[in-house]
């Protein structure tokens, strides 16, 4: 039988689980850790989830989507409502067991990727056709309108957000979560179907024309980034115990968009460490106060002008 | 749908009466053609004839106005490109358009999946039925890169691939959506003579080796002539001639089709 790749080929099953494990192990001792490194460390997790996410999206599959901050709002109040609505009732007055916390939260977590993946569909399966530009405005306009709606239902706390939510994100849920985000994406791309999403990025017609259904495969790419960023959200909401709409506003958006350019689009690796450096970043450049923003916001430029085929990309465009 | 069938041998695509109106402009004007199982046509005529429209209208990319397009006697009706590849109608297209920044490899690999039995599901388990499937989808691949010489450039992009290899590994693809149709739309637009000659070479085998139809609309007379048995002649979207090469060369209108833009040409350049 002729080996589909001339690697040494692990189950990736076998290294998710070695992840979740490393997961475990390295959570274990988070005690030890300085809390503010652990705190920076936590909100990278959350953006490198964010970032791979989407790099399904706009990087593998050459969509231009604006709207992912409105994903992660959908999953972080689902998730939130879950634990703070059914939490008390599950749990008891006590607040439960350790074991049965965090099997509430995985609860949470997936109510809020569910949550977010049927936004994704709903915004998906009309806006999919649209090509570029369009779809760029379609998920912009979906980003405000949850985040509208998010501040005027007073059931939702309204602009002053969920307050709150209990603590149960630590370093194993974000290294899990992570991992799980990644084996993912990696085992959809690398797949004889799964090369249909960077057909559809390269050249539409053609995928059409070889019987992919590339609107399909927008749609698939769509709902699948749109999960992990509800995931994601209920991590947010649950580390700073605390979401306010603001929290997900077109910034937000953005900041996810540029850390996929600048890791180098359909770059797995590349993502996850643009994600780790544009979240470091701001907290590296404190010393510079009042400039900071300033330094930041060049510093993209900068790199842009430099790399502008992504600061990690190393392989031939394409070809992860 | 089969009735009174005139031949023993239905054809493969036969086109009634197509008309393709854009606007006040009649493109295709009232086009009917067939072409047999196995048989490999060509449909020529000066440019602005109807010739890229004409494929178009088989490819799925624009409905006739009126008229069918039967495939397999079944009437395509409005159905789009990636129904049409489904059924077995594959096509190339005038301007090259391969996956450029995928491998050659993962060029044809992609076309696979219209005949995998493994989806989106089956790659996030990856248990035995998915290794399998993707083991053979690799050794067909292979394969056919092998049989039309272009194994060697594996796992090159595509884009980086030199002008007459990007047309044959376009044929290649197609190939790999295993259809009954090939349509190719002026394969050797900005080709020189030797590497005309190397695609005749190519279409005959291919046609052979994979006992395909083939429609070939060109504008390289020595290329048709060259390939087809039978030919078809557009101008002004209608179908003026049609029948062997040595018949269609001998035809006053179509001398006339020919000559008759040529004189236009050089009257309006004064």
């Amino acid at each position: 039988m002729a080996a589909p790749d001339r690697r040494i080929s692990l189950h990736p099953a076998l290294v998710l689980a070695g992840a979740l494990l490393a997961a475990g192990l390295v959570s274990h001792f988070s005690d030890h850790y300085n809390p503010y490194y652990l705190d920076v460390a936590l909100g990278a997790g959350i953006n490198v989830i964010l970032a791979v996410s989407l790099n399904l999206v706009n990087g593998y599959t050459g969509q231009f989507s604006l709207g992912h901050a409105g994903f992660m709002a959908t999953g972080a109040y689902a998730a939130a409502a879950v634990t703070m609505l059914l939490g008390p009732s599950l749990l008891g007055a006590d607040g439960g067991t350790p074991w049965q916390q965090n099997l509430l939260f995985l609860g949470a977590l997936a109510a809020g990727g569910l949550a977010a993946a049927v936004a994704g569909l709903l915004v998906g399966l009309p806006s999919l056709r649209l090509r570029g530009d369009y779809l760029a405005i379609v998920t912009l306009g979906f980003g405000e309108i949850i985040r509208v709606i998010l501040q005027n239902v007073d059931a939702l706390g309204g602009a002053m957000g969920l307050n709150g939510i209990p603590a149960y994100t630590d370093l194993f849920w974000v290294l899990a979560v992570g991992a799980l985000t990644v084996f993912v994406v990696q085992c959809l791309v690398r797949s004889t179907y799964g090369r249909g999403f960077l057909a559809t990025h390269d050249d539409e017609i053609a995928a059409e024309a070889i019987g992919l259904r590339t609107t399909r495969y927008k749609i698939v790419a769509f709902v699948v980034g749109a999960f992990f960023a509800g995931v994601a959200g209920g991590l947010f909401g649950h580390l700073k115990q605390t979401i306010s709409p603001s929290g997900f506003d077109f910034t937000k958006s953005i900041e996810i968009v540029v850390m996929v350019i600048l890791g180098g689009m359909g770059n797995t690796l590349g993502v996850i460490l643009a994600a780790i450096l544009l979240t470091v970043l701001p907290e590296v450049l404190r010393p510079v106060a009042e400039y900071r923003m300033i330094a930041y916001s060049l510093l993209l430029v900068i790199l842009m002008l430099v790399r502008p085929q992504g600061l990690f990309q190393f392989r031939r465009p394409g070809r992860p | 749908m089969m009735n009174s069938a005139p031949t023993p041998v239905p054809p493969i695509l036969s086109l009634e009466d197509v008309t393709v109106r854009f606007g006040g402009l009649t493109a295709v004007d009232a086009v009917s053609l067939s072409i047999g199982e196995g048989e490999l046509v060509g449909l020529i005529g000066p440019n602005g004839a109807g010739k890229t429209t004409t494929f178009n209208v088989i490819a799925g990319v624009y409905a006739p106005t009126s008229g069918t397009v039967r495939f397999a006697g079944r009437d395509l009706g409005r159905s789009g490109p990636a129904d049409r590849a489904a059924l077995g109608i594959a096509r190339t297209f005038q301007n090259i358009r391969l996956f450029g920044s995928l491998s050659v490899f993962d060029n044809v690999r992609v076309a696979m999946n219209l005949h995998a039995t493994t989806g989106p599901g089956h790659a996030l388990l990856r248990l035995g039925r998915f290794r399998d499937d993707e083991a053979n989808v690799a050794r067909r691949t292979e394969e056919l890169l092998e049989l039309f010489d272009l194994l060697r450039f594996r796992d090159a992009p595509a884009r980086s691939l030199p002008y007459g290899h990007q047309r044959r590994l376009e044929i290649v693809r197609c190939l790999a959506t295993r259809p009954r149709l090939l349509l190719l739309d002026e394969p050797a637009a900005g080709m020189n003579p030797t590497e005309k000659a190397g695609l005749i070479e190519l279409i005959q085998r291919v046609q052979k080796q994979f006992s395909l139809s083939i429609l070939l609309v060109e504008h390289s007379m020595k290329v048709v002539m060259g390939c087809c048995a039978r030919i078809a002649v557009l101008d002004f979207g209608a179908k003026i001639a049609e029948g062997t090469p040595a018949q269609v060369q001998a035809d006053a209108k179509v001398i006339e089709a020919y000559l008759g833009e040529n004189h236009a040409q050089s009257l309006t350049h004064h």
